[in-house]
């Protein structure tokens, strides 16, 4: 999936969070965003994904102006809290998944993707049991339910303990080589572990720094 | 104590029977209460999710306001509508759809939009029924119910509104459950959340209508409420916690209808402390079990560090 912002600039209410921004990302790549709180990181993906409200002619998602855009289903998210799920009431892993996925799935590449996850045995669990890194994972699962092209992450490693950051970065990776593009926002030093293509840094809603970077595997 | 106080309730209970078999007015009521018993918690559950458990509370207070209009429209200005349910549910429906809007006009203090409703629905109640001849038994029956006088018609409004109610969950039952669980995501799928805040609730305005008729306005959200509150402590799974909310409600249903004709008091109110008594039993069951699991994970441990 093809991703161009073209100069950028949103607030809330009066303050601007976000000034002249532009990048592109091409199909199949795999971008970090970098930068310290508060810098307006997920303000951005918050852009790309519709959530904010932007300007006409500032975002294209495949060469289509974003207010025109309706294939939303093809852009998987994991947001940085999950604060607007409803925790409480019992609801399984599976439950979530299936509805989640708003076309007919095959059993088979149901399974194939809980397995890649490492939530296979996880499925009928109650998701107000599972722990903060397991969460991360059925959240991660549910964002690739709809087989998309672009996969956006915000801070999903934060409170995951190493061992399943590693094992996330072989996963992400992996998707990556797959073909599926990747937006992944982290301040993490393991960061390094990703096979990234772009490097993007925020400080203060301006693009700092820009690094591509050539793959070498 | 005679044998016959043993006897008693046993020749009450055959008569109960015997009324369901043989009377109209029990089949009426039976039915009615199976039929609420049901959707009830059906609709209960998503609105439990969403955190809105005091809608029920005041849209029926809003759904009086309705029938109080439409007491005073045939008492007093003797128009022909028939029966002041049909304002009722108009009400209802408007009462949901006032809520709604006040919840987008107050977007970060959204529950303030329950107790203006609920005020402008007890004002008006309290108006029309006094211009309308005060506080007779037809209004008592509004406030906590009268299963046993329902009418034909009101059974076939009640079992259409049960069909399309199942029909709709069936059709839509993905998007129900994104959308109640984590509307964002769901904005994010492309389903267009507002459409379908809008059918949800004027399918809840309805089915609040027509539980006034089982319980009354006083009684109609615990009738939603509770048995949701009930299964989501036993719950395994979301449809199993549907399941069992459902199964709490038409027990309550069933033993309320049977102890109040034995016993010879409201049906109402004698349904809803059924439902109270499974939440109590829930509640003290679930924690009985889990001092048990502590205490047996305490022995084990103790075992583990005693010295040899
Ligand atoms: N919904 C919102 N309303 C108002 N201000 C917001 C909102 N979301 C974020 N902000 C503000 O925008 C700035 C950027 O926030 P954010 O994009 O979350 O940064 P980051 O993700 O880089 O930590 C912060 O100052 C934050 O307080
Ligand atoms: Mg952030």
């Amino acid at each position: 999936m093809r991703i161009k912002v073209d100069n950028l600039s949103f607030g809330y209410d009066y303050r601007t969070v976000l000034k002249n921004i532009s990048f592109t990302l091409e199909s199949g790549e795999f971008l970090v965003l970098v930068g310290n709180n508060g810098s307006g990181k997920s303000t951005l993906v918050k852009c790309l994904l519709g959530i904010n409200r932007v300007p006409s002619n500032r975002i294209y998602i495949d060469d289509i102006e974003i207010h025109q855009y309706r294939q939303w289903i093809n852009i998987g998210y994991v947001p940085q809290k999950f604060d607007d799920f409803n925790y409480e009431f019992p609801i399984t892993v599976n439950e979530i998944l299936t509805v989640s996925r708003l076309s007919k799935i095959d059993e088979e590449a149901r399974l194939s993707l809980l397995d890649k996850i490492g939530i296979l045995e996880l499925q009928n669990e109650n998701i107000n049991s599972l722990s903060g890194g397991q969460l991360q994972r059925v959240f991660i699962a549910r964002a690739l339910m709809n087989n998309p092209k672009l996969l956006i992450l915000d801070e999903p490693t934060v409170g995951v303990d190493s061992d399943s950051i590693s094992e996330f970065y072989r996963l992400i990776n992996n998707l990556n080589a797959e073909g599926v593009s990747i937006i992944l926002i982290t301040h993490d030093v393991k960061a390094s572990k990703a096979n990234f293509t772009k490097k993007l840094r925020m400080e203060n809603g301006r693009l700092t720094e820009t690094l591509d970077n050539e793959v070498t595997s | 104590m005679m044998i016959e106080d043993v006897f008693e309730p046993l020749f009450l209970s055959m008569g109960f029977i015997r009324a369901i078999l043989e009377r109209t007015f029990m089949q009426r009521a039976l039915m009615t209460g199976v039929l609420i018993g049901f959707l009830a918690p059906l609709i209960g559950s998503f609105v439990v999710i969403k955190r809105l458990s005091m809608i029920a509370d005041t849209l029926s207070h809003f759904t009086l306001a309705g029938l109080s209009i439409g007491l005073f429209f045939i008492n007093i200005l003797a128009l022909p509508i028939g029966d002041p349910l049909y304002i009722g549910m108009i009400f209802a429906v408007t009462g949901a759809l006032l809520i709604e809007a006040l919840r987008n006009y107050y977007q970060n203090y959204k529950e303030i939009s329950m107790p203006i409703v609920i005020s402008l629905g007890t004002a008006l109640s309290a108006l029309f029924i006094s211009l309308s001849g005060g506080f007779t038994s037809t209004v008592y029956n509004y406030l906590f119910g009268s299963i046993l006088t329902v009418s034909q018609q009101f059974i076939y409004i009640i079992t259409a509104t049960t069909i399309i109610v199942i029909v709709l969950i069936a059709v839509f039952y993905k998007k129900i459950v994104i959308v109640s669980f984590d509307e964002s995501y769901a904005r994010l799928l492309g389903i267009n959340v507002n459409v379908f805040q809008f059918f949800t609730t004027i399918i809840l305005g309805l089915v609040i209508a027509l539980a006034i008729e089982t319980v009354g306005v006083l009684l109609v959200s615990s009738l939603m409420i509770i048995p949701v509150a009930a299964a989501m402590k036993v719950g395994r799974s979301f449809k199993n916690t549907l399941l069992i909310a459902i199964l709490f409600s038409e027990a309550s249903v069933l033993l309320g209808l049977w102890l109040s004709y034995v016993v010879g008091i409201p049906s109402g109110a004698t349904i809803v402390l059924f439902n109270i008594s499974i939440l109590l039993l829930v509640v003290i069951i679930k924690k009985l079990f889990s001092i048990q699991q502590t205490l047996k994970k305490d022995s084990s441990e103790n075992e583990k560090t005693k010295p040899i």
